[in-house]
């Protein structure tokens, strides 16, 4: 006993009063669309799908990459010959939709020299980060800004994410400290954090847990599985896919596997006390309505 | 290094010239199905064989049959044996051999549910991988099965789960969605009051297709999916994967990468131990020490993210080698975190078994039998926590195991104190051998170039002791050197079986405990 005192009063206090301070070793690729030269090495040498190529007509290509379905292997970034594709250290990553993940860029091919030139940086498709925010903001109305109650569903995962949710309630993260807590219960739950792929032995049990949870139920989508059904795809006879296949789906959280910090900012983004960002150059408005800091502090 | 051939022919009843080692470690021999109980016989009594995994593959297009596959492990002669025979598409059956070693019994249950090949004598013929939703004749690992069918599902829902009857007694049922953040299964406790009298498993439900599903990838991109196998073992499968790939195009991986590989999976080691020591503290309520395994493991995923560039090890092997070098300050960095570690982990263990109100719940509880875990065949881990004297570093030595010395540590309690302390124990050795690895690192690159083409219609056996226990690959090729077919065998597959015998008696409330205790991978038995 007097072990276990004098134990915690030498260690103190583990936790990190901003979890968010620790920059990522290596997050999402970033492309420089400017310097690409639509050689198609980076589609090939992407795993999941993560990267497209499409020639809609001719004397016309487009190129896009996903975060929804990146697994962060950093493949591409090693086989562009132009070093097109750098790496972004952004942690809070973090969309409403998978469109909002995406970035794509179209170029005009001459048909004579077979030259490549960029023409257009593509727009994205469907509501903005803020138009989504402002929409979940209304949905649930400051009812969950205060406290959070999840219940996490695995739905098919490879158990890497439930790894690293499990770690945001470590000592060094502990998220309760925001009002987030886990709970057993999908009828005590605000929010269901959920991983994928979507199997479809796990499909009915995902609608139920679903149907059992009160109003305003938020889905949080977690990993690139959860987020599209990852290096597992979608649409295979064991594996419906992404989380948004069986049930609506407002926060995204891409990554294999998210950070615990990743982990945490989805679930602020859920509450809305955060907006989402993507963290690449081309976002670069403002972090969220109001910084969340720990309560008490 | 003689040959092992004629002890093992003169065992198997076999002529020599019926066996043939294609690769070092692996003996292969084709045998008429009929043969399979009687050459199982032999190579348990004589050789001391445990099985290691059991599939099919589907050969009609290029032989026009089936195969039906035994893999043997042969500690004592530090090699595996291959059995393969083939069956008739006309007649779908093979004698089982399940009711003698039960080891068998869930993988011709999944031979049956994914290729229709029936296992003769089984004494429990029922599905094991399908849900009762699948048709009959759902045969997703046949070569004729796209991997994107729609199969429709039957209706009705309801599982007959085994009756429980008498005054009093009851049935639990838990999951697939479990209260805390684990993976989904569901249990069937039959209860009298609070002691349970059996415990049903019904598993499958995060069944994902990844054997087919690496049939569709290009074989260099087979890593990434074998990561993804069981999250926590990421380097395990990996190994094992790359293994199967680099024995298949016959290279040599080069001794620094064969050294950061071990450094590697000894890392994946600690931090899972590690994590599932503060676990256990977690189920029976102690949370002073839970806490300070949770934050020995953040430090050490932390670790890893700094070296490696990722927090829980994916994306650091290679086929060939490793991906990226530790450069001196990297090795610096690790022993001085290991060496602080130390000192950390072993105030960890002493404030828990000093504690009489933690021992009193984890004595004596959830007793996986010596005898019983023999005659399942459970490996890895939880076997040595219940007597059971098998490590595949040291049985099957794979990357640089072989010139390294170290204790395989084994428990005789077969209780969840037995497998906490076996993993307090394997801790210890890991910082011995990683100590050794670090003091020794050899000079040279960390990976080797493969050929751009694997060597057509041939096949490769892979394997690495993950920190749960053996994890094997199984991969074949096809005439144009793609993937056709791989086997994964996860240490979770053969030990779900223990748990369903550690148990019975114990009270509802010390399940959680028990589970964690042997904290197998859902994933990595449903794949």
């Amino acid at each position: 006993m007097f072990r276990i005192l004098s134990n915690s009063l030498k260690t103190g206090v583990l936790t990190e009063a901003d979890p968010f301070g620790r920059q990522a070793s290596f997050g999402f690729p970033v492309m420089d669309f400017s310097r690409c030269t639509a050689c198609d090495d980076c589609v090939r040498s992407c795993p999941t799908g993560a990267i497209q190529t499409a020639t809609p007509h001719e004397g016309w290509k487009t190129i896009s990459l996903s975060y929804a379905s990146c697994i962060q292997c950093r493949e591409c970034v090693a086989a562009c010959p132009e070093h097109a594709i750098s790496v972004s250290t952004a942690i809070e990553v973090a969309a409403y939709s998978r469109e909002q993940l995406a970035r794509s860029a179209s170029f005009d091919i001459d048909p004579s020299t077979g030259r490549v030139t960029l023409a257009e940086i593509g727009e994205q498709a469907g509501p903005s980060l803020a138009e989504s925010a402002a929409r979940l903001r209304e949905r649930i109305r400051g009812q969950l800004s205060r406290s959070l109650h999840v219940r996490q569903v695995d739905a098919g995962s490879c158990n890497a994410c439930e790894l690293e949710i499990a770690a945001t309630t470590n000592p060094l993260y502990d998220l309760e400290r925001f009002g987030i807590h886990f709970v057993a219960s999908p009828r005590h739950a605000d929010v269901m954090l959920v991983t994928g792929p979507v199997t479809r032995n796990m499909e009915i049990a995902l609608k139920r847990t679903y149907d059992a949870a009160p109003d305003p139920r938020v889905v949080v989508a977690v990993g690139a599985c959860g987020c599209s059904g990852g290096i597992f795809s979608e649409g295979t006879y064991a594996a419906v896919g992404g989380v948004d296949r069986v049930v609506p789906v407002d926060v995204y959280i891409p990554g294999c596997p998210p950070r615990p910090q990743a982990i945490l900012n989805g679930l602020l983004v859920a509450m809305g006390v955060r907006e989402a960002r993507l963290g690449t150059p081309d976002d670069r408005h403002a972090h969220g309505v109001e910084a969340a800091r720990p309560e008490g502090r | 290094m003689t040959s092992v051939i004629p002890t093992v022919s003169a065992a198997l009843g076999v002529p020599d010239s019926a066996i043939h080692e294609r690769r070092q470690g692996e003996l292969s021999l084709e045998t008429d199905a009929t043969a399979l109980p009687r050459l199982a016989d032999r190579a348990v009594v004589g050789l001391h064989a445990k099985l290691a995994s059991l599939f099919g593959s589907d050969e009609r297009q290029a032989i026009g049959h089936f195969l039906v596959h035994h893999v043997w492990s042969l500690p004592g002669l530090r090699t595996f044996l291959h059995i393969a025979a083939p069956i008739d598409p006309a007649t779908p059956a093979y004698p089982s051999i399940a009711a003698k070693y039960p080891a068998a019994n869930w993988f011709e249950r999944e031979v049956m549910d994914f290729f229709g090949l029936v296992p003769e004598g089984h004494p429990n013929p029922a599905r094991v991988a399908l849900h009762d939703d699948w048709p009959e004749g759902a045969w997703m690992l046949r070569k004729d099965v796209p991997d994107d069918r729609v199969v429709p599902r039957l209706p009705g829902d309801f599982h007959p789960f085994r009756p429980v009857t008498g005054e009093g007694v009851f049935q639990v049922p838990v999951g697939p969605v479990h209260a805390g953040i684990i993976e989904p299964g569901h249990f069937r406790f039959g209860v009298a009051g609070e002691p349970i009298l059996y415990l049903q498993l019904r598993l499958f439900y995060v069944h994902k297709g990844t054997e087919k599903r690496f049939e569709r990838l290009p074989w260099r991109h087979g890593l990434f999916l074998a990561e993804s196998i069981s999250g926590d073992t990421a380097v395990g499968h990996a190994l094992a994967h790359a293994h199967a790939i680099e024995r298949l195009a016959d290279v040599i991986v080069p001794p620094r990468a064969r050294a950061l590989r071990v450094v590697l999976l000894e890392l994946e080691r600690i931090y899972n131990h590690t994590a599932d020591i503060g676990a256990i503290a977690t189920d029976v309520a102690f949370t002073v020490p839970a806490s300070q395994a949770q934050a020995l493991r953040e430090g050490l995923v932390r670790l890893q993210d700094a070296l490696f560039g990722s927090r829980l090890l994916r994306g650091t092997i290679a086929l060939g080698g490793v991906k990226h070098d530790l450069p001196p300050s990297g090795l610096e960095a690790l022993r001085a975190h290991l060496h602080a570690f130390e000192r950390q982990f072993d105030d960890l263990i002493t404030v828990l078994i000093d504690a009489g109100t933690f021992t009193d719940r984890v004595d004596g509880t959830g007793i996986l039998t010596n005898q019983a875990a023999r005659d399942l065949g459970i490996v890895g881990m939880a076997a040595r926590a219940s007597g059971v004297d098998a490590d595949w570093r040291r049985d099957h030595p794979h990357d640089a195991y072989e010139g390294l010395r170290f204790e395989v540590p084994v428990e005789n309690g077969g209780d969840v104190r037995a497998r906490l302390m076996i993993r307090a124990r394997e801790v210890e050795q890991s910082l011995v051998i990683l100590r050794q690895v670090l003091d020794a690192m050899p000079d040279s690159p960390v990976i080797v170039r493969l050929p751009d083409q694997l060597p057509g219609r041939t096949s490769a056996l892979g394997w690495a002791e993950a920190w749960r226990g053996p994890c094997t690959h199984w991969v074949a090729t096809n005439e144009r050197g793609e993937i056709a077919r791989v086997k994964i065998t996860d240490p979770s597959f053969l030990n779900w079986p223990g748990l369903v015998h550690a148990v019975p008696g114990n009270i509802v409330p010390d399940f959680p405990v028990i589970n964690k205790s042997f904290n197998l991978s859902y994933s990595g038995n449903d794949r």
